[in-house]
C-alpha cells in the first residue's frame, strides 16, 4: 500500500501490521495528550506536585531525556569534528534520537509551566543571569539545530526526493552539515551544562549547591560529561532495541564498537570526575554548612546511600570498565548491560538533582517530603516515549535511517508489490547510499 | 484551473511561510499572554475612596476595638483600633477575618421558616412582617393559657442594652427563664458574692501585677480578653514580669511561661491551699490586710495548717513539695502577685471550691481592689431604664422556679445554670419549655454531652434563633430571625472580661446591612409592640438605634466619636467600703461554700477501669469555640498537627501511645463514657503520661464547607459535672480510653 | 548602583514574645487578597505567605519546649546585593530584588510559573498558585485594590507589604515630603500582632527599632551582633532581611544547621 514510500533495497512488515503497531503505541500516546490537556486547561493542580515539590517528574523527565539526547551532539562531534568517519553509519539514528528527546524536552516544559501562554517570557524577559535561561535558548536553538540535520534524513524520502527542489536542497544541506554539527556542540554544551548548573547554583540548598569555576559550578561540567558519555550509550541502547524488534542487522559493529570505547572512557573519566566532586563536597562544602553527608541520607523512609552507590559505582564505574575492555563491549550481553548501567546511573544522576533535592529539609524544623506523582504526571511522561517510538517507526520505515541496512540485510527476491510501485521517474532516483547527516 | 499535487503542497507551504513572517503569530502569542494575564475568572477588586471607621469587634467578649479600612462602599480590612484601651492596634486571628463573615456564605440572609422536618435544612422565606407576627402569636397563646414562665431565652451575654431588652422583655411577659451562657465568670462573680458580698465582675489589673500565678488559665491561649492579655504577657518579657503556669499540658501559655508546673489533672484546688499553707506558715502574708479587712481568717488557717502540708498536696497534686515551697515563697514575696484560675479560654466554669482557694491567695497577700490586683468591677450603670409595669400574667410567670435551678434552695447563689436545662427538659420534672429563644450563642455546638443536649432541644415545640449566621443552634431553629451582622449594627459593648476598670465600648455599622436582616433589639421592640398591653408600653422606643442612643445620654457624643467611653478616674472604693458582706470584710471562709470541708477533687464522668485515660479539652486562638466557628482565614492557619483533611488529632504523650501501641498519624478510636469517636494520634511530648488532649472548636456541623465536617466536636465526649455548691459545670475531663482504629 | 537613600527595610521578631496565635498569618491573608480552599491542612498546598511553625526542643515530658517561629519571606539579599536565592534564578525577571528598598517583589503577570525560586528558596516562602483563586459568592467584596489576586500558574509570596510602602510614598509625596516616617509604612502582620512581637523598619536607619534590636553588622552583610538575634540559615549566605530574638539558646540554634558538637560558625564556603 505504502511501498512507493519505502525505501529501496530494504524489507519492511506489511503495511496492516504496522498501522496496528501504531495504533497501539497511538492509544498511549492519546492517553498522554489526554493528560496533558488536563493539565494545560484544569492546571498543575491535576500533579501530585506541591509548594515543597515545585519540580518534579517531569523536570526529571526534562533533564534525563536531554541527557540521553546527548548521543546526537557527541555523536556528531565525533564524526564531523574529529572525523570519526565509522560514525556515520549511526550518526542518522543519533539525530533522530536526539531530534525526539529534546522535541520531547520542549513538549514536557511546554506543560509543566504554569502559564504555557506565557513561556515566551524566557526570551522576551531574559534574565541573563539564570540557568534556566541558558537553557531555555540553548536547548531551543539546538533544537533548530536538529531539526535542520533530520531534515536532509526526510527529504532522502523516494517521493521527497523526486522533487527537484527538495534534492538539491537535502544535497546541499548535506554539504554544510559539519557546521551545524559543531554549532550543534557547542550549543549542547552550554544547555547541558546549564542544566547542571540549574542546581549547582542553588546555595539555598546544600544538597545541591556546588563549587566551582567562575560563574559555573561543577555540575555545570559534570552535566554536559555526563551526558556526552552516556548519550551514546542511549544511541546504542535504543539501535540495539531497534535490531532486536526488527529482528535485523542494521548498524555495522564497527560503529557500535567504536561509540562504545569512546562513551566507556568518558564514562569512566566523568565517574572519577564526580567521585572527586562528591568527595570534595561531603567533606569541605557540606560541613562548612553545617551538614554532614549523611544527613541527605537517612531520616526518610526512601533515600538511602544506596542511590549514591548506585549512581556512581554500579551505573558509573561497572558499566565504564565494560566498555573500555574489548572482550567487554565485543560480548553482546555485557554490552547490553554496560549501556543499560550507563543510561540508567545519568538517570539516577538527573533524578537525584531534581527529586532528592526537593525531599531534603534545609530548615531544622522542617521534615523530608517524599512525593508520588499523579497518573496525569506519568501519563504525560509517557507521552513523548510513545511519541518517539512512533516517530522512529515511521523515520525507520521511509526513510533511509540506517545506511548499512541493504548491505547487512541483502534482499534475494524482490517482493511483488514493490515491482509495481516502481515510479517512471527514474533518472531521479540515485542508489541508495547513506543519508549523509 | 488543475490544483496538482505539486502546487497544492507549495501552497501549503508558502501558505505557512508567508503566515510566519505576518504579525499575526506574534499578535496572537502576545495577546493570548495578555488574556492569562487578566482571566475573566480572576476578580480584579474596584477600586474607589479609601475611609476608616471605628468600631469594636463583639466576635467574643473581649471587646477589642477595631478600625474598618473601607473603599468606597465595600469592607475590605478590619485591623485593631490604635489607642484602644483593650488592644490598642494588635487584633486576634478571629477579629481579623470577620469580613469573612459579614460577606460569607453563612449568612442568614432573610428571615427563615422550617419546612419540613426539623434540623433538614429546608426552609422557606418568610417576611418580617409574618416573622413578628407568628412569634407574636406563640407567645401570645402560651401567655393566655397562663404558661408565660414556659419561655426560655439563651443569651452570650446578660450586660449591655441588647440583653437587657432581652430581660425586660421577659420579665413583663413572665418568665424568669433567661439564661447566660456559662464561663469561669460564673464562678468568679459567685466567689466575689459570697467573699466579698459584691455583684460584680471581676477584674485583673494585669498591666500592673508582676508575678502571675495561672492556675490553668490560658494568658495567650484566649483567656479573658485575649488581645489585652497577649499586650500584657509581651510586657513583662520586657519588665521582667514572671508567669508561672500550672498545668498537665504544655499549652502555649505553659511555654510562653518562665516556669510550667504540670500538675494532676482536677487537683488545682489543692494546689493553692498548699501554697496558702507555706503561706500562712511562714507568717508571708498580709497582716495589715488580714486583721483589718477579713474575716474567718482564724478558722480558714487552723484548716490550711491542718490539712494542706506541702507532703499531703504534693502526693494529690504530683509535684514534689519543695516546688510548692518555692513556688508559695516567691508568690508571696512578689511586690505584685495575682493568682487567676480558669481552665484555658475559661469555657467552662469549674468548680467553685478552685476558684475560693484561688482568690483567697489573692487575699493572703492583701491583693483586693489594690493596683497589680484583682478587683471587683461594678457594671458601669449607664441603663436607666424607666421601671417596668408588669400584669398579673406576667407576675405570676415570674413567681416560678427557674428551669434550670438557678436560684433554688440546692443552688441559691447562682444565676444561670445553662448546664442545667438539658436534664431539667430530659427528665420533665418541673415543667416543660414550650419555646426557646438563642441570640449570640449557639448552645447546640458549645453545651456538653452533645446527645443529651440534642434530645431537650427536639422536646422544645418553638425555637426560634437571632443568629446572624447558619449555625447549628440555626439550623435546629423552627425560624431564624437574622440579626445584623456585628459589623452591620449598633451595639454597646460594656466592660470587656476581666477589665479592671469600666469601660463601654460601641460597635457600630460599617456598612449598609447586606441582606434582609434586622438588628434583634428592633425585632425585640417590634415584638412587644406585636403583643400590646404592658408589652408594649415596656418598649415604647420607636427603634434599637433610638432606645441606645437616649440610653447613653450625654455619653452618646463622646463614643460616637471615640468608638468607646472610658472611666479614666476609676478608682476602686477604700478597702473600708470594698466589702459587702455580712461582716463587712473579705470572708475567708463563708459557711455557704463549706470551703473548710476537706479537698474532694471534682467527680468526672467514667471508671477508671474501664477508661484507664483521662481526656482534656483544649482552647487554642486559632480555634474559635464560642458561638463563633473559625472563619476560611483562620481554618487556614491551623496545624496540620491539629487537624488533617477532616481527622483532629488528639495529643498523646508518647510512653502512653507506646503503651497502646500508637505510631504517630494513626487513626484510633476514643471512647468516653458519653461517647466514641475516630481520631488521629499526635504524639506530643507536652503532655502528661496518662493524659489525652482534644481541641475545642472543631467537629461543626453547621456553617460553610470550610467549617463543617471537620474533626469532631469535644463535646460529643464529654458530660457536664455538677459543682456541688454552685451547680455549675465542674468538668474539667472525662475518663476514656484508646484503643486502635 | 546603590542608592543614596536606599533603604533596607526588614523584620525583628521576637519569639520570647511570639504566642503563635496566628494573627500575622491571617492579617496578611486579609490584606494580601490571598486565596483559600475547602481544605487547607495540607501544608505544602497552602498559601500562606506568613506560616507559623512550631518548634519544639525534643525533650521529654516535663522537660518539653515549645517555640513558635512566624517565617515571611526573608528578602534576602545574598551575597552581593540582589543576589538572593530566587531572584537570581528566575529565567524572566518576574522577581526583582528592589534596590531602594531592599524588597524582593514578585510581577505575578509576568511570571510564567516555571518554579524555580520556589526549588532555589530554603525557607519555603515561595507558593504556587496550584488552582485558580476562587471566593465565595459574595465574598468579592473584601478583596483590596491594593493588591491584585493572582491567576492560576504563578507563584507568589510575601512582600512586606509593598503596596503600603508606595500609598505611604504617595501620602508623602501629596504632603511635600521626600521620606516616610517609620510608623508611615508598617506591615500589615506588624500591626496586626497582638503581642507586639514584630518591629519593621528601616535597617539602614540606625534610629529605627529593627536597627537597635539586632544591630546589623554591615561589614557581614547585616549580620546581627545582638547575641540573642540570629537569622534563619545564616551560614547559607542568604543573606535574609528577617531576624529573630530569643533568650533560648535551643531556639536560637533550631535557626541553623550545626554539626555535632560544633560550638561556633566555621569558616563558610560561598560561591553563589
Amino acid at each position: 500500500m505504502d511501498s512507493a514510500l519505502i525505501p529501496r533495497g530494504v524489507k519492511r512488515c506489511p503495511f496492516p501490521q504496522f498501522i496496528l503497531f501504531i495504533a497501539i503505541v497511538g492509544a498511549v500516546l492519546l492517553w498522554g495528550v489526554y493528560a496533558m490537556l488536563l493539565c494545560w486547561f484544569k492546571g498543575l493542580n491535576q500533579t501530585n506536585m506541591n509548594d515543597f515539590y515545585g519540580f518534579a517528574l517531569w523536570i526529571w523527565a526534562d533533564l534525563a531525556v536531554i541527557a540521553v539526547g546527548g548521543g546526537a551532539f557527541f555523536t556528531g562531534l565525533l564524526r564531523y569534528i574529529f572525523g570519526k568517519d565509522d560514525l556515520k553509519n549511526i550518526i542518522n539514528y543519533a539525530v533522530l534520537i536526539g531530534f525526539i528527546c529534546y522535541s520531547s524536552a520542549l513538549l514536557i516544559l511546554a506543560i509543566d509551566i504554569g502559564q504555557p501562554l506565557r513561556g515566551w517570557f524566557i526570551f522576551w524577559h531574559a534574565n541573563v543571569h539564570s540557568m534556566l535561561t541558558e537553557v531555555a535558548f540553548c536547548l531551543s536553538c539546538y533544537f533548530g539545530v536538529l531539526t535542520i540535520e533530520y531534515i536532509p534524513l526526510v527529504l532522502e524520502n523516494r517521493q521527497i526526493n523526486k522533487v527537484p527542489f527538495f534534492h538539491h536542497l537535502g544535497h546541499n544541506m548535506h554539504e554544510i552539515m559539519a557546521v551545524f554539527a559543531a554549532t550543534g556542540a557547542f550549543l549542547s554544551f552550554f544547555h547541558q551544562g546549564s542544566l547542571g548548573g540549574v542546581a549547582g547554583v542553588l546555595y539555598g540548598r546544600p544538597f545541591a549547591y556546588r563549587e566551582g569555576l567562575f560563574i559555573w559550578p561543577w555540575t555545570f561540567f559534570l552535566f554536559t560529561w555526563s551526558a556526552a558519555a552516556c548519550g551514546p550509550c542511549f544511541t546504542i541502547l535504543v539501535t540495539k532495541i531497534t535490531e532486536t524488534v526488527t529482528r535485523k542487522k542494521l548498524v555495522k559493529d564497527t560503529a557500535i564498537q567504536l561509540l562504545a570505547k569512546i562513551s566507556g572512557w568518558m564514562i569512566l573519566t566523568y565517574s572519577i570526575a564526580k567521585t572527586a566532586d562528591t568527595w570534595y563536597w561531603a567533606t569541605v562544602t557540606v560541613p562548612s554548612l553545617g551538614q554532614t553527608l549523611m544527613d541527605f541520607y537517612s531520616n526518610n523512609p526512601f533515600y538511602g546511600i544506596w542511590i549514591l552507590i548506585l549512581e556512581i559505582a554500579i551505573c558509573g564505574f561497572i558499566p565504564a570498565f565494560i566498555l573500555i575492555t574489548k572482550k567487554g563491549r565485543k560480548n553482546s550481553a555485557a554490552l547490553w548491560i554496560a549501556v543499560f548501567l550507563a543510561v540508567t546511573g545519568v538517570c539516577i544522576n538527573r533524578w537525584v538533582m531534581v527529586l532528592q533535592i526537593m525531599a531534603i529539609p534545609v530548615l531544622t524544623f522542617e521534615n523530608w517530603v517524599l512525593y508520588l506523582p499523579s497518573w496525569q504526571e506519568i501519563a504525560t511522561t509517557i507521552l513523548p516515549l510513545a511519541y518517539g517510538v512512533i516517530l522512529i517507526a515511521i523515520s525507520y520505515r521511509y526513510l533511509p535511517v540506517f545506511p548499512n541496512e541493504p548491505e547487512l540485510n541483502p534482499i534475494e527476491t524482490l517482493p511483488a508489490e514493490e515491482e509495481e510501485a516502481v515510479e517512471p521517474s527514474v533518472e531521479l532516483e540515485q542508489e541508495l547510499k547513506p543519508a549523509e547527516a | 484551473m488543475k490544483i496538482d499535487r505539486r502546487s497544492f503542497l507549495s501552497f501549503l507551504l508558502g501558505g505557512a511561510a508567508g503566515t510566519a513572517l505576518s504579525p499575526l503569530p506574534w499578535k496572537l502569542t502576545d495577546d493570548s499572554s495578555i488574556w492569562t494575564q487578566m482571566w475573566p475568572w480572576t476578580p480584579v477588586p474596584e477600586d474607589g475612596e479609601a475611609s476608616y471607621v471605628n468600631s469594636s469587634c463583639t466576635l467574643c467578649p473581649g471587646g477589642c476595638g477595631i478600625t474598618v479600612r473601607k473603599i468606597d462602599d465595600r469592607a475590605v480590612k478590619i485591623e485593631g483600633m490604635k489607642r484602644h484601651p483593650v488592644n490598642n492596634g494588635g487584633l486576634c486571628s478571629l477579629g481579623l477575618s470577620g469580613l469573612q463573615l459579614l460577606y460569607g456564605p453563612t449568612r442568614v440572609k432573610t428571615p427563615l421558616k422550617r419546612v419540613g422536618k426539623r434540623g433538614r435544612g429546608r426552609w422557606e422565606k418568610i417576611s418580617w412582617k409574618d416573622a413578628v407576627s407568628e412569634v407574636a402569636k406563640t407567645l401570645g397563646d402560651l401567655r393566655e393559657k397562663g404558661q408565660s414562665h414556659t419561655v426560655g431565652f439563651i443569651s452570650g451575654s446578660d450586660r449591655g442594652t441588647v440583653p437587657r431588652l432581652f430581660e425586660r422583655f421577659l420579665t413583663v411577659y413572665g418568665s424568669p427563664n433567661l439564661i447566660r451562657t456559662p464561663s469561669i465568670i460564673d464562678s468568679y462573680e459567685l466567689a466575689l458574692h459570697l467573699m466579698q458580698g459584691a455583684q460584680a465582675l471581676p477584674g485583673f489589673d494585669f498591666e500592673n501585677a508582676n508575678f502571675i500565678l495561672s492556675f490553668g488559665s490560658g494568658i495567650v491561649d484566649g483567656w479573658g480578653s485575649p488581645v489585652r492579655m497577649f499586650r500584657a504577657n509581651s510586657a513583662w518579657r520586657d519588665t521582667g514580669g514572671k508567669v508561672i503556669q500550672i498545668e498537665p499540658r504544655l499549652s502555649n501559655t505553659a511555654a510562653k511561661s518562665d516556669k510550667w508546673i504540670p500538675i494532676n489533672p482536677g487537683t488545682e484546688a489543692a494546689l493553692a491551699l498548699g501554697i496558702a499553707h507555706i503561706i500562712i506558715k511562714e507568717s508571708l502574708y498580709d497582716a495589715e490586710f488580714i486583721n483589718n479587712y477579713s474575716e474567718g481568717f482564724e478558722d480558714w488557717k487552723a484548716f490550711v495548717l491542718g490539712e494542706y502540708g506541702p507532703d499531703s498536696v504534693a502526693t494529690i497534686t504530683g509535684i514534689d513539695s519543695t516546688t510548692i515551697i518555692a513556688l508559695a515563697r516567691s508568690f508571696a514575696r512578689a511586690s505584685k502577685p495575682l493568682a487567676i484560675c480558669g481552665r484555658g479560654q475559661g469555657t467552662t466554669p469549674g468548680s467553685l471550691n478552685e476558684c475560693t482557694a484561688v482568690h483567697a491567695l489573692n487575699a493572703l497577700v492583701g491583693n483586693i481592689n489594690k493596683k497589680g490586683g484583682v478587683f471587683a468591677v461594678a457594671e458601669p450603670d449607664y441603663i436607666n431604664w424607666p421601671e417596668v409595669e408588669m400584669d398579673a400574667t406576667a407576675a405570676a410567670g415570674m413567681q416560678k422556679n427557674r428551669l434550670d435551678g438557678a436560684g433554688s434552695k440546692k443552688y441559691p447563689f447562682s444565676r444561670y445554670l445553662l448546664n442545667r436545662l438539658p436534664q431539667a427538659i430530659n427528665s420533665g420534672k418541673k415543667y416543660p419549655l414550650k419555646a426557646l429563644f438563642v441570640a449570640g450563642a449557639n448552645p447546640l455546638y458549645t453545651m456538653s454531652d452533645s446527645k443529651a443536649v440534642k434530645k431537650a432541644f427536639d422536646k422544645v415545640p418553638f425555637i426560634v434563633s437571632f443568629s446572624s449566621y447558619m449555625d447549628e443552634t440555626a439550623q435546629n431553629a423552627d425560624l431564624i430571625l437574622p440579626n445584623h451582622n456585628y459589623l452591620e449594627r449598633y451595639e454597646d459593648i460594656p466592660t470587656p472580661a476581666g477589665m479592671p476598670q469600666p469601660v463601654i465600648g460601641l460597635s457600630r455599622p460599617v456598612v449598609e446591612p447586606q441582606f434582609n436582616t434586622k438588628h434583634v433589639g428592633d425585632v425585640i421592640i417590634l415584638l412587644a409592640k406585636a403583643m400590646g398591653g404592658t408589652l408594649s408600653d415596656a418598649f415604647a422606643w420607636d427603634s434599637y438605634d433610638a432606645c441606645l442612643k437616649e440610653t447613653m445620654g450625654y455619653k452618646w457624643q463622646v463614643i460616637i466619636e471615640k468608638g468607646f467611653w472610658s472611666y479614666p478616674d476609676f478608682v476602686a472604693g477604700p478597702r473600708e467600703e470594698s466589702f459587702d458582706t455580712v461582716s463587712g470584710k473579705f470572708e475567708f471562709a463563708p459557711k455557704e461554700t463549706g470551703s473548710l470541708k476537706p479537698f474532694k477533687p471534682v467527680k468526672i464522668e467514667g471508671d477508671k477501669t474501664n477508661y484507664p485515660l483521662l481526656l482534656m479539652p483544649y482552647d487554642s486562638i486559632r480555634l474559635a469555640n464560642g458561638a463563633m466557628g473559625d472563619p476560611p482565614f483562620v481554618m487556614k492557619s491551623v496545624d496540620d498537627t491539629v487537624l488533617k483533611g477532616t481527622d483532629v488529632f488528639i495529643e498523646i504523650n508518647p510512653k502512653t501511645a507506646g503503651e497502646h501501641g500508637l505510631r504517630e498519624g494513626q487513626l484510633a478510636m476514643l471512647s468516653t463514657p458519653v461517647g466514641q469517636a475516630k481520631v488521629k494520634v499526635h504524639l506530643f511530648d507536652g503532655i502528661m503520661p496518662g493524659l489525652v488532649a482534644l481541641p475545642r472548636g472543631l467537629g461543626h456541623t453547621a456553617y460553610d464547607e470550610y467549617l463543617a465536617g471537620k474533626g469532631i466536636n469535644v463535646n460529643e465526649l464529654i458530660g457536664p459535672v455538677e459543682d456541688p455548691v454552685s451547680g455549675l459545670d465542674a468538668a474539667w475531663g472525662v475518663r476514656a480510653k484508646l484503643a486502635k482504629a | 548602583m546603590k542608592h543614596k537613600n536606599a533603604k533596607k527595610y526588614g523584620m525583628v521578631i521576637d519569639l520570647d514574645k511570639c504566642t503563635g496565635c496566628g494573627s500575622c498569618m491571617v492579617a496578611c491573608m486579609a490584606e494580601n487578597n490571598v486565596p483559600f480552599r475547602k481544605d487547607e491542612s495540607n501544608k505544602v498546598l497552602s498559601i500562606t505567605w506568613l506560616r507559623v511553625y512550631q518548634l519544639t526542643n525534643g525533650k521529654p515530658f516535663p522537660n518539653t519546649d515549645i517555640c513558635y517561629l512566624p517565617r515571611p519571606c526573608m528578602h534576602c539579599e545574598g551575597q552581593h546585593e540582589g543576589h538572593s536565592p530566587c531572584v537570581s534564578v528566575c529565567p524572566a525577571v518576574a522577581t526583582d530584588y528592589n534596590t531602594e528598598t531592599g524588597i524582593v517583589s514578585q510581577i505575578y503577570t509576568r511570571c510564567f510559573g516555571c518554579r524555580y525560586c520556589m526549588a532555589s528558596c530554603p525557607y519555603h516562602a515561595r507558593y504556587f498558585n496550584w488552582w485558580d483563586p476562587v471566593w465565595p459568592d459574595g465574598m468579592e467584596k473584601y478583596l483590596s485594590p491594593n493588591v491584585s489576586p493572582r491567576m492560576r500558574g504563578v507563584v507568589e509570596k510575601c512582600s512586606f507589604c509593598f503596596h503600603r510602602y508606595q500609598l505611604a510614598k504617595e501620602k508623602a509625596f501629596k504632603e511635600g515630603r521626600r521620606e516616610i516616617k517609620e510608623d508611615e509604612y508598617q506591615t500589615a502582620c506588624t500591626q496586626a500582632c497582638p503581642a507586639g512581637a514584630i518591629t519593621f523598619g528601616d535597617l539602614n536607619n540606625p534610629n529605627h527599632a529593627v536597627s537597635r534590636m539586632v544591630k546589623p553588622d554591615p561589614k557581614h552583610h547585616g549580620r546581627p551582633t545582638n547575641p540573642n538575634a540570629f537569622r534563619l540559615l545564616e551560614r547559607l549566605g542568604t543573606n535574609p532581611k528577617v531576624y529573630y530574638l530569643s533568650s533560648r539558646e535551643w531556639v536560637r540554634r533550631a535557626g541553623d544547621n550545626y554539626l555535632e558538637n560544633e560550638a561556633k560558625y566555621k569558616k563558610t564556603v560561598h560561591q553563589g
